[in-house]
C-alpha cells in the first residue's frame, strides 16, 4: 500500500495541478486583469491623490493586500471547485474508490490549490512591478506567510466544496464571505485611520493578520505582531486540514 | 483461500427505505458471479458498500478477506469498478484519465501509460485516446468504463449493468472481453437486467429482492426449479384433458391440436407421461419440451405479494 506521499498522492496532485495549469484563461488571466485594474485605478488614478500611508506610496501600501486577496481567492476557488465539480459529476468517485488514504486525498487537493494561490500571488507582484518598485524587507516572513495563507484557504475550500449543494453556494462563499472580510481586512487602508471601536472590531477579522503579515514581509511595516500572526494562522491551518481529513473519513458530502 | 467477497448481515437504510436488509453471501475467487434483481433490489447499494461509496449501517463486508471499512485501502486496491453512471473526469483526454486512475492505485507513470494504452486497445477505442469522454458515443462510453476498471489490473472486477443500452454487437464484444478476463483468473461480479447475459456468463447467480438474497444457485439449478412445458401432439383431436396422475404435473390443458402439460422437471417426467397416455389409449406423434427460462424463475422469485394476488385474480 502506497504511503501518504506515494505514487497515488503524486498522481492526484499532478491531476489537480494540470487541471488549472492547462486552463490559464480561466485560472490566471482573470486575476491578472483584475489586478491591472486595481493597480491602475486605486494605485495610479486615485493613489496620486492620496497621501502616503506610514511613509509608503499608496500603490505600494495596497500591493500586499492585493496579493493576499488574489492568493486566497484562487486557493479557495481551486479546491472548492475541484471537489464540488467532482461531486456534481460524480467523477470524484475515481479518487474515492481508489486505495488512496483519506489524508493523501486531502493533502493533494490542498497543496495543488495552495500552489495556484501562490502562483497568482506571484503574478500579482509581477503586475505590481509594472507600476511601481516593490520592496522586499522580510523575505523569510513573506515566504512563510505566502505558504501558510494559501494553504489555509485551500483547506477552507475543501470544506466549501464538501458543503456546497450547487454552484451558487460556491459563489456565495467567495463573494459574500471572503471578499468582504478581505476588503475590511486593511487591504486599502491602515488600521490607524480607523476610530478605536472599528479598529478593535477589525482585529477580530482574521484577514487583518494575513494582510499585516504579508505587508510586513514586503514593507517591514507592521500593525500586529507578525510572529503571533504566523503562529495563529499556522495553528488555524492545521485545524482546518484536520477537519478536512475528518470530513473525508466520514464521507461528508461524498458518500451516502 | 479467502473468498473474493464475503458479506454477512449487511444492512443499509435511507430513512424509512431499507436498501439492504441482512444481505449475506459469498463469491469465490475466480468465480463469475451474477447479481439479479428488480430495480431497487439493493444491487448498486451493495456494490457501493464494497467500494466505499455507501457507508453500511450494520453487518460485515470483506473483499479477499479485507474489511471494506477498516482495511479499505487493501480492499479497494483489488477492485475494478465499471458503474452504471458515466462518472468520468471531463477535464482530460481519456488516456490521461486512465493514467490518473492507475496512478491512484500506486502504478508508476510509465507503467500507467502502458496499461492505459493496453486497456484502450482491449476495449477497442485506442484511436479515441486523445478525445475527452463527453465526445465519445454512448457505446464508446460503456467501453471506456470497462477500460477504466481494467487499468488497475483488479483481482475483482465489478460490472454494474455493463451492457445497458448498448447494441447487440457491442454487447457480444464486451462479453468476449469479460469472459477472457474471467478465464485468466479475474473474479467477476456482474449485475444485469439481461437474464440471457447471466445465463450465458455466470457460474452462479444470486437473486436479490428488497435488500435480501432470495436464492444463490447456478443458472441450470435455478432453471430446474421452474416449470417446463411439454407440448404433445396426439393422433386424435382431444375434446377433454386426459386424466394424468403423475407427481410434478402442475397443469394440463388442450391447446389446439396439442396437449400442453406444465410440470417441474419436464425431461425427467416425459417417459412416464408418454407411458401413461399410451396406457389410456392415446398415441403421441410428437413431443416438444420447452424448458423454464431463468427469466421465468427470476420473475417468480421476485414477484411481490400484490403482483401475485393480481395475477391470481386474472387467472381466476
Amino acid at each position: 500500500m502506497s504511503s501518504t506521499f506515494g505514487v497515488g498522492f503524486r498522481s492526484l496532485l499532478k491531476r489537480e495541478i494540470l487541471r488549472f495549469v492547462r486552463r490559464p484563461k480561466n485560472t490566471f488571466l482573470p486575476p491578472a486583469i483584475t489586478n491591472v485594474l486595481y493597480f491602475a485605478v486605486f494605485g495610479v488614478v486615485l493613489g496620486q491623490r492620496i497621501d502616503d500611508i506610514a511613509g509608503f506610496d499608496y500603490i505600494v501600501f495596497i500591493l500586499p493586500g492585493l496579493v493576499v486577496l488574489g492568493a486566497i481567492s484562487n486557493a479557495f476557488e481551486n479546491s472548492s471547485f475541484s471537489i464540488f465539480h467532482g461531486r456534481w459529476n460524480e467523477y470524484i468517485h475515481e479518487t474515492l474508490t481508489s486505495p488512496l488514504s483519506y489524508s493523501s486525498m486531502v493533502l493533494a487537493y490542498i497543496l495543488a490549490a495552495a500552489l495556484r494561490g501562490l502562483v497568482v500571488g506571484v503574478i500579482i507582484v509581477a503586475i505590481g512591478l509594472l507600476f511601481t518598485p516593490v520592496p522586499l524587507e522580510e523575505p523569510l516572513f513573506l515566504a512563510a506567510f505566502m505558504l501558510v495563507i494559501p494553504t489555509l484557504f485551500a483547506a477552507l475550500g475543501v470544506v466549501g466544496g464538501l458543503l456546497a449543494e450547487d454552484f451558487d453556494h460556491l459563489t456565495v462563499m467567495n463573494q459574500f464571505i471572503l471578499r468582504p472580510l478581505v476588503f475590511f481586512g486593511a487591504v486599502f487602508y491602515s488600521l490607524d485611520i480607523l476610530p478605536p471601536l472599528y479598529r478593535t472590531l477589525s482585529l477580530l477579522n482574521p484577514m487583518v493578520y494575513m494582510v499585516n503579515g504579508v505587508r510586513y514581509g514586503f514593507l517591514g511595516f507592521q500593525e500586529v505582531d507578525p510572529i503571533l500572526s504566523l503562529g495563529v494562522l499556522s495553528g488555524l491551518t492545521a485545524c482546518v486540514v484536520a477537519l478536512d481529513v475528518y470530513l473525508f473519513k466520514r464521507g461528508y458530502g461524498l458518500i451516502d | 483461500m479467502e473468498p473474493a467477497i464475503r458479506t454477512d448481515g449487511l444492512r443499509k437504510s435511507y430513512g424509512d427505505v431499507v436498501a439492504l436488509d441482512g444481505l449475506t453471501f459469498e463469491v469465490d475467487e475466480g468465480e463469475f458471479f451474477g447479481l439479479l434483481g428488480p430495480n431497487g433490489a439493493g444491487k448498486t447499494t451493495f456494490i457501493n458498500v464494497l467500494v466505499g461509496l455507501v457507508r453500511k449501517d450494520g453487518g460485515t463486508a470483506e473483499v479477499f478477506g479485507f474489511d471494506v471499512e477498516t482495511e479499505y485501502q487493501e480492499a479497494r486496491d483489488r477492485i475494478g469498478l465499471a458503474p452504471q453512471e458515466f462518472n468520468v473526469d471531463r477535464f482530460f483526454p481519456i488516456h490521461e484519465v486512465l493514467e490518473h486512475k492507475a496512478g491512484y492505485h500506486g502504478v508508476p507513470s510509465d507503467e500507467a501509460e502502458r496499461r492505459a494504452e493496453e486497456a484502450l486497445k482491449t476495449v477497442g477505442i485506442y484511436d479515441k485516446r486523445d478525445t475527452r469522454f463527453d465526445w465519445l458515443s454512448g457505446g464508446m462510453k460503456r467501453r471506456f468504463l470497462l477500460a477504466r476498471a481494467l487499468v488497475t489490473d483488479p483481482d475483482l472486477l465489478i460490472l454494474d449493468e455493463p451492457t445497458a443500452g448498448v447494441d447487440v454487437q457491442l454487447r457480444r464484444d464486451l462479453w468476449g472481453v469479460i469472459e477472457r478476463l474471467n478465464a485468466e483468473g479475474t473474479t467477476i461480479l456482474l449485475t444485469t437486467h439481461y437474464i440471457e447475459e447471466a445465463e450465458r456468463l455466470c457460474d452462479r447467480v444470486a437473486i436479490v429482492d428488497s435488500g435480501r438474497v432470495v436464492e444463490v444457485a447456478t443458472p441450470d439449478d435455478l432453471r430446474s426449479r421452474g416449470t417446463d412445458q411439454l407440448y404433445l401432439t396426439l393422433d386424435e383431436t382431444l375434446d377433454a384433458v386426459p386424466d394424468i396422475d403423475l407427481d410434478g404435473v402442475v397443469e394440463a390443458r388442450v391447446d389446439g391440436d396439442s396437449l400442453v402439460v406444465t410440470a417441474q422437471g419436464g425431461s425427467r417426467l416425459a417417459p412416464s407421461l408418454l407411458r401413461e397416455l399410451e396406457y389410456e389409449g392415446y398415441e403421441v406423434t410428437n413431443l416438444d419440451i420447452r424448458r423454464a427460462s431463468l427469466e421465468e424463475v427470476f420473475v417468480d422469485m421476485t414477484r411481490t405479494d400484490d403482483e401475485a394476488e393480481q395475477l391470481g385474480a386474472i387467472h381466476q
